[in-house]
């Protein structure tokens, strides 16, 4: 299953890359032109004067042998720089996955049990949230808190833990912030949904204690939308982290990515996707697996992938 | 050449047979106001984050290709020759001299030591030029090189290179890129890794590398064993970080998480100035804002179609709106911060050209004469770079204002470079928006490279013979005056024939943290060091 995905995204990614206009030897000298021997020499070099089946073929080759080739532009091993890059991703999501998880989960819950004041406060500020799209949110928060207030740093990694938490802040809030809206208003919907149902109603008129409703009523079987729910807002985050990424010059692999797409610098643009996919499929499968603990009579296999 | 930005692309070479250029400060440039440096830092400082617009991609001067990868060059090597700020060719890690139209002998500074303290000898100069030179390296300075014969190390300080025809452009290039030392033994036990983040690089310069990574950026120290005593770096630590993002450029410049930046372009200029956490220096400039033009086979094939264009142009629209008045109107095509030699000569021609003014009711007659209105002109463009975007629209309304219909071909940023390289790509475009420079203080190194048949960037195969006359002469002229003449009277003629249109002259831009000075502000930053003098304010 992981393995056919990652076969069909490779050969697309590498298909739509290599019919994209440009070529990668305009990014590696900036436009310069180059003389044109040198563009021979290169050409050979990484082999972009061949068939596009045969560039395809030298990549998935050395992939299956667990080479995923070489950078044009840095001249280094993909996995080497991706290495490098992928726990600011890494920190970065499971950062906004916490946000989300907590904040979000928790809103939903509350708003969910209590309709009123905070209700609605809940649901305007989430409409407002799930409507800005992240590359937005970073332009607000770093003018804010940043450039105004000047309590969190405009932009890159810090250094030591505390440092790094400092600025990654901002960026896992506004990767977040959308997100997060979804995953309350979800879970207020499903809360509420819940409460209405006749057992819990029953229990309620039998006079069983209202932290046991909520517990072992309403939230267990609550649970299952809400973990669906945001087991795909979390691994979507995989992908929206690109754009934070580069509105906070943070060093993870979004960003490269994107700057790889843009040079065309081929190797690195695949061994950046097939990680994505791979976290994708493997964030899905959690949710799924969390389902199928939460809720037995979902058997694992019977259930979408 | 860059793009969006500024480019480089000059294929030609420079200039001066004397290294003695008659510098007459005063004139480097027509523009007053406009100071090549900023004054000398005179504090200690532990560390300085200096953004460029992309992140590194290599160390090696051969492969060095745009602004990141000349700042950081430029921080840490040296060239045979240095470029002074004013751009005038100064002795470097070696003085020149000329016994003959055809040799150049180069002869080593006593002291001068790589970092790791070997000193380096002619046997370096000879590795380091034949590295440039070799095509079969696919480095992108061969073709400039193209005149040396033969480079001998004739003793452990000298070196002789012999031409196969003068070539005064020869030192430009060689107080550039490709004239930039390198250890031998260390580049040849590196082999393929030198100058890539897997390896390291040696060279001689006041600030030595300290790493390399993509991402985080290239980290610069001080040089215990500079060899110039009389030059004291000021900054323990100088981290060069890609930032292309422009509102996370200006935020972390008004942050301070940024503290230098040569702004190339910058459209968020305005802010900056106005904050109180950054200075903006203004300097000469070296590069050109022009109208490329990709093909002489559409309407743009008519040299009054093409003056009328230029004549209908809003320039002082594009100083103020695209440039936030960082820029010049010019006379020509060059900058007049490119006159690195002859200096009075060029300005006295430079300031006796006329200014290019706006005149829309004389630019349509010449359009109704070539019985061109209604014709349709094709622009190449990019909605997703401000300079690009600006500059184009300033041209669709001069087009439209002389009764010409104006196409667009937007393509994504990332591919606008490949109007300059790729002939497939450039099909049914007759000219797209581009700042261009020279690799050294000389118009002839951009002139070179549109004017000439061959040029680099001379799509359509323009060919005036008394332009190309003047120039080849140029280029085999030894003494500077002389030399500014034939350039002077290729510039002059080239501002008739058009064959780009000179848009605007930008300014070089320095935003500096209030609490820094000393950062060069003049475009020799690319090519000299730019850091020697950084440091706190007093």
């Amino acid at each position: 299953m992981l393995l056919a995905s990652l076969l069909v995204a490779s050969f697309v990614i590498f298909a739509a890359l290599y019919l994209a206009p440009g070529t990668p030897l305009a990014a590696l000298s900036g436009g310069q032109p180059l003389p044109p021997g040198s563009v021979q020499v290169l050409e050979q070099r990484y082999h972009l004067n061949e068939s596009f089946l045969a560039q395809y073929w030298y990549w998935l080759d050395n992939a299956l042998h667990g080479n995923l080739g070489i950078s044009i532009t840095l001249r280094e091993n993909v996995s080497t720089l991706i290495a490098s890059r992928i726990w600011t991703t890494a920190g970065l999501v499971l950062y906004a996955s916490l946000i989300i998880v907590v904040l979000g989960i928790g809103l939903g819950i509350v708003s969910g049990l209590r309709p009123g004041r905070l209700d609605t406060g809940v649901l305007v500020v989430t409409a407002v949230s799930a409507a800005i799209p992240a590359f937005v949110a970073a332009i607000v928060l770093i003018m804010v808190f940043a450039v105004k207030l000047g309590w969190f740093p405009a932009l890159g990694n810090g250094t030591g833990f505390l440092g790094n938490v400092k600025h990654f802040t901002l960026p896992a809030v506004a990767l977040a912030a959308a997100s997060l809206a979804i995953v309350a208003r979800v879970t207020r919907a499903s809360v509420r949904q819940e409460s209405d149902r006749e057992h819990v109603q029953t229990a309620v008129s039998r006079g069983i204690p209202a932290h046991r409703v909520i517990q072992r009523h309403i939230l267990r079987n609550a649970a299952i939308p809400i973990t669906t729910i945001t087991g795909i807002t979390i691994a979507s985050l995989i992908a929206v982290a690109a754009v934070v990424e580069v509105a906070f010059s943070l060093n993870g692999i979004g960003a490269y990515l994107v700057q790889a797409a843009e040079t065309k610098d081929i190797a690195v643009v695949q061994g950046i996707s097939l990680l994505l996919v791979t976290a994708f499929v493997v964030v899905n499968l959690l949710a799924d697996v969390i389902c199928a603990v939460l809720d037995p009579r979902l058997a694992l296999r019977d259930r979408p992938r | 050449m860059a793009v969006v930005a500024a480019g480089t692309m000059a294929v030609a070479a420079c200039s001066g047979s004397g290294s003695g250029s008659a510098s007459s400060p005063g004139h480097v440039s027509s523009a007053p106001g406009l100071a090549a440096v900023t004054p000398a830092g005179a504090k200690p400082v532990s560390s300085v984050a200096w953004a460029t617009n992309r992140d590194v991609i290599s160390l090696d001067p051969i492969f060095s290709a745009g602004y990141p990868e000349y700042t950081a060059d430029s921080l840490m090597c040296e060239s045979l020759l240095r470029q002074a700020p004013d751009g005038s060719l100064q002795p470097g890690l070696a003085t020149v001299s000329n016994p003959s139209p055809t040799a150049l002998v180069f002869t080593l500074r006593p002291g001068v030591r790589f970092w790791d303290g070997h000193p380096a000898t002619s046997a370096d100069v000879v590795y380091s030029l034949d590295r440039a030179a070799d095509p079969k390296l696919a480095g992108y300075y061969s073709g400039r090189l193209d005149r040396i014969a033969s480079v001998t190390a004739t003793s452990p300080a000298q070196v002789t290179v012999k031409l196969s025809q003068p070539d005064y452009w020869l030192e430009g290039e060689l107080s550039s890129m490709p004239g930039i030392i390198i250890e031998k033994s260390f580049a040849e036990k590196q082999g393929k890794n030198y100058g890539t983040p897997a390896g390291s690089i040696m060279c001689t310069g006041a600030y030595m590398l300290k790493s390399f990574t993509p991402g985080v950026g290239v980290v610069a120290v001080p040089n215990p064993h500079y060899w110039d005593p009389s030059v004291h770096p000021l900054v323990a630590q100088i981290t060069l970080k890609g930032v292309p993002d422009i509102t996370s450029l200006t935020a972390g410049l008004l942050t301070g998480a940024i503290q230098g930046d040569y702004g190339v372009g910058l459209p968020t200029l305005g802010q900056l100035k106005g904050s109180s956490a950054v200075r903006v220096d203004l300097g000469p400039g070296w590069s050109s804002d022009v109208l490329e033009i990709a093909s002489f086979k559409g309407v743009l094939g008519n040299l009054n179609v093409r003056r009328a264009l230029s004549m209908a142009l809003n320039r002082q629209a594009i100083i103020n709106s695209v440039y936030q008045g960082a820029a010049q109107l010019p006379r020509w095509i060059s900058n007049p911060g490119t006159f690195g030699y002859g200096q009075s000569v060029f300005a006295q021609a430079y300031d006796s050209s006329p200014v290019l003014t706006q005149n829309i009711a004389e630019a349509r007659k010449l359009v109704q004469q070539a019985g061109d209105t209604g014709k349709t002109i094709t622009f190449g463009t990019t909605s997703q770079q401000a300079v690009v975007a600006g500059v184009t629209a300033a041209y669709q309304a001069a087009a439209q204002a002389i009764g010409l219909k104006v196409a667009l071909r937007s393509v994504p940023a990332q591919n606008y470079i490949d109007f300059f390289v790729s002939p497939q790509f450039r099909a049914g475009v007759d000219a797209f928006p581009a700042a261009d420079y020279g690799d050294y203080a000389d118009p002839a190194a951009l002139l070179a490279a549109f004017d000439l048949p061959g040029g680099s960037v001379n799509y359509d195969n323009f060919n005036d013979p008394a332009i190309t006359a003047a120039l080849e002469q140029a280029r085999t002229t030894a003494n500077p005056d002389q030399r500014a003449a034939l350039v002077i009277k290729a510039e002059e003629l080239t501002i008739q024939q058009l064959p780009w249109i000179p848009d605007v002259e930008p300014d070089t831009v320095l935003v500096l943290s209030k609490d820094l000075t000393g950062a060069l502000s003049s475009t020799a930053y690319l090519f000299s060091p730019w850091a020697d003098q950084l440091g706190g304010t007093g």
